[in-house]
């Protein structure tokens, strides 16, 4: 086990997972779909066209969207082969975490619900810059802090209950107020990211359970406990989860992020020392000196 | 599907429109095509990545090494 801060995700065996959920991805479809048609509604509020499109493990769910939209040129990268295979633009395998495209390649980005395994998210995000010619568009979601929080809770509380002691058995997610940062870290004009939930609800805590598995989106946490869990753990937390009378809820906090190429037709920020007029004019107050403090 | 496929090379190419923007993910230089082999070749990374039934395999350690 490796406490590289890195290092979070065993990447093979996200690959791993995500080739064997390619027969099972169907299942989940419906939340894959939503969230697609969340993100690519930006599309529409955009007045520029793209002509050609790199989808980040898409799943079969945003490259026919972006056709669809009139983009002719759409590339489906998948860590999966397979999954690539059946997501609708010209396939590659490829890693987020080391990109094999030529600077400038594409014109949009985007990556729905498929960055939370990453584990060089700001080295991923300066090389998706890099390949985007500028002004181009980077348009992401994942799911954020909160997401599964209803699992989370109830596994632990079932572990430390059985073992006196704690594994991380979901994935950690961001938070909000990291991404807008990591856009702007990684070279990114304009970064924007905001929040939504998506309330989600599970007719049985077992449907939970089997969707994640469809989806391959079971833990590849590093860290993750390797031994073979109690018996009791599973039926323990599941009984623990919070239900109504609508089922088991299981939210999905989605973080949205968009960040354009940086190019010069973009509004920036003037030039420090660049004014020709003094704000305290245009406030109609009198110039204090730096530092003074107002009121006084 | 017809228009998703329509795109798509015969068994083993790849489309030229991708090739021509791939570059070796590792140290982002230029790759060169082995038809024959079915691979693409990053001569500074000493490596060369797969083309299965026309998907290239950008991964790193599912390259193979070059012996000198």
């Amino acid at each position: 086990m490796s406490s590289d801060p890195i290092h979070v995700f065993d990447r093979r065996l996200v690959r791993h997972r995500r080739d064997r959920a390619a027969a099972t991805i169907g299942q989940v479809a419906p939340v894959l779909e939503e969230a697609a048609e969340r993100l690519l509604d930006r599309l529409d509020d955009i007045t520029r066209r793209f002509g050609r499109a790199l989808d980040l493990g898409g799943r079969g769910v945003v490259a026919p969207r972006l056709r669809a939209r009139g983009i002719p040129f759409v590339v489906s990268m998948d860590l999966s082969p397979r999954m690539a295979t059946a997501a609708g633009g010209l396939p590659l395998a490829g890693d987020e975490e080391a990109l094999p495209f030529a600077p400038e390649s594409f014109d949009l980005i985007v990556a729905s619900l498929s960055l939370h395994w990453v584990n060089d998210l700001p080295g991923a995000l300066v090389q998706i810059r890099r390949v985007l010619r500028p002004d181009g568009l980077f348009l992401a979601s994942l799911p954020g802090f909160g997401t599964l929080q209803e699992l989370r809770e109830a596994l632990a509380g079932a572990e430390t209950a059985l073992r006196g002691g704690l594994s991380p058995r979901v994935s950690p997610f961001p938070e909000l107020v990291d991404l807008a940062g990591l856009l702007q870290r990684a070279g990114f004009a304009l970064p924007v990211a905001d929040a939504e939930t998506l309330p989600i609800r599970y007719r049985s805590p077992l449907a939970l359970l089997r969707d994640l598995r469809a989806a391959g989106e079971t833990n590849a946490a590093v860290a993750r406990d390797g031994r073979t869990p109690p018996r009791a753990l599973l039926p323990m937390a599941l009984a623990a989860l919070p239900a109504d009378a609508e089922g088991i809820p299981a939210t999905l906090r989605l973080l949205t992020m968009t960040g354009w190429a940086p190019h010069e037709s973009q509004s920036r920020p003037a030039r420090p020392g660049s004014a020709n007029a003094r704000l305290a004019d245009a406030l109609g107050v009198e110039e204090g000196r730096l530092g003074e403090r107002a009121g006084r | 599907m017809s228009d998703i496929t329509k795109d798509a090379a015969p068994a083993g190419e790849v489309d030229p429109a991708l090739l021509e923007i791939l570059v070796c993910p590792l140290t982002k230089g230029p790759l060169r095509y082995d038809r024959a082999a079915g691979e693409l070749i990053s001569d500074q990374a000493r490596l060369a990545y797969p083309i299965r039934d026309g998907i290239p395999i950008m991964l790193p350690d599912e390259a193979r090494r070059l012996d000198d």
